[in-house]
């Protein structure tokens, strides 16, 4: 196994192979690589991020498998891998958000949540006894700073804002199909069609609500933002991240 | 590991300043006294769920800090919580219980219990063995009808349909023991709250301001904030606007935060590398 | 005798019309001894935020170094400047990691808040020693002489004050205050946003 490309060097993750690769990293992505596509598109009043929800067996309940999650009101993701390791990412995510919210009082914004999600998956790129995850993930949120931004992280930790991109299986098809039909001032609704479109290039099966998992990232009015007073332990602002019901997502695929 | 890459707090208290502060102590120096909410907090079960009530002053020994504070904390949508007691730790406790809850919710799918949060509660409040001076009246409704606790600052709990705290719980308690009933309409259980609280705000020195209450029912929660403000401040007569140039002073300065800048190019040929 | 009396000092903040100020004496005491007359109790902590920090004075340049060091990591890990509300959290929170061991410190923050409609918003806040915010609508005080402060303030401050009239009432009240203060006094700034 080990000679099979990376010769000694696929060992240990933690040493370079004379070429300047770390061989676990190039296989963790191969492992995010097989892993079911999911997309995101930034549209002009909001994201949507979207994944195929695929179980090995009619016999499995599918109403227990989540591939996309909140992390907390603003903020949600979806990922492309292994399922354990998205697991336990999405619990690291959750708290360091709540860990946030103690200091500040506020939730993180996405680029910060990006960022400590990244740094969780970078050490385990050179820590001793681990091994990378092996998940790339879309992280999709609002804050008040920069408003709507997508993210994309990889297993090596490395981290990119996006407009409109796709992870796993079908990413370069997925991605090919996104830039001809991506215009900056798409719409939420839009958007939501075009990621539906996407994902049904290399659809295998029958798109239906149980084998789809759509979030949205939605922009507050103004007036919304008027009335959030921080100051105020009895108001919480409105989530701007939320997952389709599975009656919304039929009815997006109706269309 | 990630405590590394943070700037964030590590959980727990830090415990560095406890040699000084004993030493000054032994001194015979006491401790300042933290803003406490002498307080006045009830809490009421009716036909569709739950009033919650409190008073808004806050003290700092016979001080008053705060005129309206806000004593009603957030737990969840359908779960508050009123505090009485060192003003901080009710703060604090509840909103590090509230960020439990959150992420109870977001692991199980569901939405959580009253039940749930009274037991994070009197296990962290047990755990500090009465040093976290919080007193704690929780309400709220659930899949499982509605709750009502106090829980004390040593963790002990109860469960009942009408209860009180804080220094005027007296006071309050008085007004519900004569006035309470079961299966109240929403209308009388927020008059009966507005009365207990009104008891503790004109009877209890600790007790003043406004009137907080939360109607929390299986579909709503209704935070009323000042519900009733019976002691507002009327506008003064008069004024005491200094005409400007009363106070002298020996210096001024102004910090213009708009910047502005020229940039002036010193030369032509800006790289100019080999120095000739 | 209490800590606060141990190096005296007293500051107060107040809310006027599209404007705030913060206000503190200058001296620094060994109980009834002063020993300097000029001793900052207020920091900039952005070019929005002032903190003000009465209380024992080895305390006082402990924690103004360490909001100084949060605040610039969080000015380099977010890319942006922090907001009073935020900040005033981070107060909160740093003083309550010390629950059982606390610093004598009494905070008073005073800021101008952005709005999305990109106007400025005034924004006060007291907290106790171990991190109970006060967000207080029109004045804040703090410090040995914080009772009489109390007392002036409620007497003279008013409603939509412009910033030369609030510079006159938060001037008067420190000024009068600590007049009744063994513990502060010993000149003043004042500090108008």
């Amino acid at each position: 196994m080990a000679s099979a490309d990376g010769g000694a060097y696929s060992y240990s993750l933690t040493v370079f192979s004379p070429s300047g690769k770390l061989v676990q990293i190039e296989h963790a992505l191969a492992a995010v690589s097989q892993g079911t596509t999911s997309l995101g598109i930034k549209a002009s009043n909001g994201i949507v991020i979207a994944t195929e929800k695929k179980s090995s067996s009619i016999l499995v309940d599918d109403s227990m498998i989540e591939r996309v999650a909140v992390i907390c009101p603003n903020i949600g993701i979806v990922y492309s891998g292994m399922g354990p390791d998205f697991r336990v990412l999405v619990a690291r995510a959750r708290k360091s958000a709540q860990a946030y919210w103690k200091i500040y009082g506020e939730y993180p914004p996405t680029r910060v949540l990006t960022q400590e999600l990244a740094n969780i998956m970078q050490q385990a790129t050179h820590s001793g006894g681990i091994r990378p995850f092996g998940v790339s993930l879309l992280v999709a949120g609002w804050d008040v700073n920069r408003g709507s931004t997508l993210y994309q992280v990889d297993p090596s930790g490395s981290y990119w804002a996006w407009k409109a991109s796709a992870i796993g299986k079908n990413m370069v098809n997925a991605k090919t199909f996104l830039e001809k039909r991506y215009n900056d001032d798409i719409s939420l609704e839009d958007a939501i069609h075009t990621a539906l479109l996407t994902l049904k290039e290399g659809f295998e099966g029958q798109m239906t609500e149980k084998t789809i998992e759509i979030g949205v990232v939605t922009v507050p009015t103004e007036e919304d933002l008027e009335g959030w007073s921080i100051s105020s332990a009895n108001t919480r602002p409105k989530p701007t991240f939320r997952k389709l019901t599975e009656e919304e997502v039929r009815d997006y695929l109706a269309l | 590991m990630a405590a590394a890459a943070t700037v964030y707090n590590p959980v727990g208290f830090d415990f560095s300043n406890q040699i000084r502060n004993n030493f000054l102590a032994d001194r015979g120096i006491p401790l300042p006294k933290a803003t406490s909410t002498g307080t006045t907090i009830v809490g009421c079960l009716f036909k569709d769920g739950i009033v919650l009530g409190a008073d808004t002053r806050a003290t700092e020994g016979e001080i008053v800090a705060d005129k309206n504070c806000e004593k009603i904390h957030y737990i969840t949508e359908s779960i508050r919580c009123c505090g009485a007691g060192t003003a901080a730790d009710t703060e604090f406790t509840t909103a590090m219980i509230s960020s439990n809850m959150e992420l109870h919710a977001l692991s199980t799918g569901r939405k959580p219990r009253v039940v749930t949060a009274m037991t994070m509660l009197k296990q962290y409040l047990f755990r500090y063995q009465g040093h976290v001076g919080a007193a704690l009246v929780l309400g709220g409704v659930d899949a499982t009808g509605p709750h009502l606790f106090t829980i004390h600052p040593h963790g002990s709990t109860d469960k009942l349909p009408y209860v009180t705290m804080g220094s005027g719980s007296l006071a309050a308690m008085a007004v519900f023991e004569a006035q309470w009933k079961p299966s109240m309409t929403r209308e009388e259980a927020l008059d009966l709250v507005n009365a207990a609280i009104s008891a503790g705000i004109f009877n209890d020195l600790g007790s003043g301001s406004n009137v907080d209450a939360c109607v929390i029912t299986a579909t709503k929660t209704d935070m009323l904030r000042n519900f009733v403000k019976p002691n507002e401040r009327v506008t003064k007569e008069r004024t005491y606007g200094f005409r400007r140039g009363t106070t002298a002073f020996t210096k001024e300065e102004i910090r213009n935060l708009v910047v502005h800048e020229e940039i002036i190019g010193v030369r032509d040929d800006a790289m100019d590398v080999d120095g000739s | 005798m209490s800590i606060m009396e141990y190096n005296g000092g007293s500051v107060v903040a107040m809310v006027g019309k599209g404007c705030v100020a913060i206000a503190s004496d200058l001296r620094l005491g060994n109980q009834a001894l002063g020993i300097s007359s000029n001793f900052q109790k207020i920091f900039p902590i952005t070019d929005h935020i002032y903190l003000g920090l009465p209380g024992l004075a080895t305390d006082v340049t402990t924690l103004k170094e360490q909001f100084r060091y949060r605040v610039n990591m969080y000015t380099i890990k977010e890319e942006r400047e922090i907001e009073p509300e935020a900040f005033a959290h981070l107060v909160s929170s740093t003083l309550y990691e010390r629950r059982f061991g606390p610093f004598f410190i009494e905070p008073v923050m005073a800021g101008l808040t952005k709005k999305p409609s990109g106007e400025y918003k005034p924004f006060i806040a007291a907290s106790d020693l171990i991190g109970c915010l006060n967000f207080a609508k029109d004045f804040v005080v703090a410090g040995t002489a914080s009772s009489k402060l109390f007392g002036v303030a409620e007497g003279l401050w008013e409603p939509g004050l412009e910033p030369e009239d609030l510079f006159e009432t938060i001037s008067q009240t420190l000024l009068n205050a600590v007049d009744r203060d063994a513990y502060s006094g010993w000149g003043a700034v004042v500090h108008v946003m």
